[in-house]
C-alpha cells in the first residue's frame, strides 16, 4: 500500500502548485508513472481522490501514462525499452532485466522509476474581487 | 466528431513538472548530509513483522554499548514495546516513531526523528523500519546501508516473492536458522535465490535470540 504515500506526495505537490497560481478546486491531475514502481493505478486513484475530497476538490480525475522500463546494455551499448516476458508478472523486471537486443543481463536500469506530476487542471476565478 | 480537452471555461491547466521520486531522493540526501555533519553512521533495518529486526538490533546494541554511543529509531504503526526492549540493552537514546498506519518509514519521517536525536555522543543509529517486506523497498532513507532481515519461518520462496526488497538491500540477515528444520524450510533455496538475484550480496545466518551471528553482522557492517 505504498500507493497512499505516493498519492499523498503527489497531492501535496499539486496543492502547492495550485495555490501558487491562485487556483481553486482541482479538477484533474496528469501523471507519468514509471513501470518499475509497480503502482496499482486504481489504488492510487482511490487515495488521490480521497485526499482531494478532504481538501475541497471532489471528483478529481486522474490521467496517468505508464512510462516503460528502459535499460542501458553494458555489452552492446543499446538503450532500449523492456517489458516483462508474456505471462510473467511485472516484478519480473526487477528480478532479471535483460537487454532486449542482445540478451545480456549486464544492464543498468535508466528509466521506469519516474513518479512525475506533469500538470493539473484547476478552477480559476476571474474578477472575484 | 471532435473531442475537446476538458480545460473548459473557468479552468486552467497548470504545468507542475515535479518528480516525486526526485523530491524523495533530495530528502534522503538531506539525511545523508546531516549524518555526515554529525559524524554518525546510520543503518536501516528492514524486514517482515516477526523476522527478528528488534532482536537483531537489541543484540547489536548490547555488543556495542557502552563502548560506542548507539541510538535507535524504532518505527511502528503503534506501541512502544520495541523501543523499551532496545533501551534496556544500553542504547543511549531510543526514539519511537508511530506511523499511525503508514506501512514504511520515509526520508522525511527519519529527518524529523534525527532532529530529536542528541547532536553529539552518538556514533551509530539503527533505524528499525516498519515490519513490511514490500513498501519500504521503494523508499530510501538516506543512510549508510540497508539490512534486510528475513527469517526461516517466512518460507523457502520468500526471496523470489519479494525481489524489490532484496534488490534494495546491502546486507541480508537470514534469521531463526535454528528453527528451519522444525518449519520444514530448506535454507539452501532462499540462499540460491539471493545468489541469482544479487550475486555479490552478503548473507549472514543468525539466531538473534541466542546472539549467534550477531557479531558477524556487525563485522559485515564494519561496526566491530
Amino acid at each position: 500500500m505504498h500507493e497512499y504515500a505516493i498519492a499523498s506526495e503527489i497531492w501535496t505537490a499539486v496543492l502547492a502548485a495550485a495555490r501558487r497560481r491562485g487556483g481553486g478546486r482541482v479538477r484533474a491531475v496528469t501523471l507519468e508513472l514509471g513501470a518499475l514502481n509497480l503502482i496499482e493505478e486504481e489504488q492510487l486513484r482511490f487515495w488521490l481522490q480521497a485526499l482531494a475530497e478532504r481538501d475541497g476538490s471532489p471528483d478529481l480525475a486522474m490521467r496517468a501514462t505508464t512510462l516503460p522500463a528502459r535499460v542501458l546494455c553494458g555489452q552492446c551499448g543499446a538503450e532500449s525499452e523492456t517489458a516483462a516476458p508474456a505471462g510473467e508478472p511485472d516484478h519480473f523486471l526487477l528480478v532479471a532485466p535483460r537487454c532486449p537486443r542482445c540478451g545480456s543481463a549486464e544492464v543498468s536500469v535508466v528509466g521506469g522509476r519516474e513518479l512525475r506530476v506533469v500538470s493539473a487542471e484547476v478552477e480559476v476565478h476571474n474578477g472575484d474581487c | 466528431m471532435r473531442l475537446f480537452e476538458a480545460t473548459g471555461e473557468g479552468t486552467t491547466e497548470i504545468v507542475i513538472g515535479e518528480d516525486i521520486r526526485e523530491r524523495h531522493e533530495a530528502l534522503a540526501e538531506r539525511n545523508r548530509a546531516l549524518l555526515r555533519e554529525r559524524g554518525v553512521r546510520a543503518f536501516d533495518i528492514a524486514g517482515s513483522v516477526g523476522s527478528g529486526k528488534t532482536s537483531l538490533i537489541a543484540g547489536m546494541v548490547e555488543r556495542l554499548s557502552p563502548r560506542r554511543g548507539v541510538g535507535v529509531i524504532a518505527g511502528d504503526v503503534a506501541t512502544t514495546h520495541d523501543a523499551e526492549r532496545v533501551a534496556s540493552k544500553g542504547a543511549r537514546k531510543v526514539l519511537q516513531i508511530n506511523t499511525g498506519g503508514m506501512c514504511h518509514l520515509d526520508a522525511g519521517l527519519v529527518y524529523r526523528a534525527l532532529q530529536e536525536m542528541p547532536e553529539s555522543g552518538l556514533e551509530v543509529i539503527f533505524i528499525e523500519n516498519v515490519g513490511n517486506l514490500i513498501c519500504p523497498s521503494y523508499f530510501a532513507l538516506g543512510v549508510e546501508a540497508r539490512v534486510a532481515v528475513v527469517s526461516a519461518s517466512e518460507g523457502a520462496h520468500v526471496i523470489e516473492k519479494h525481489p524489490a526488497m532484496f534488490q534494495s538491500a546491502d546486507l541480508v540477515v537470514l534469521n531463526k536458522v535454528d528453527i528451519a528444520e522444525a518449519v520444514h524450510v530448506d535454507l539452501s533455496r532462499p540462499i540460491a535465490d539471493l545468489r541469482a538475484l544479487r550475486p555479490g550480496l552478503r548473507v549472514v545466518k543468525t539466531n538473534c535470540l541466542a546472539g549467534e551471528g550477531v557479531g558477524e553482522v556487525l563485522r559485515a557492517l564494519r561496526l566491530d
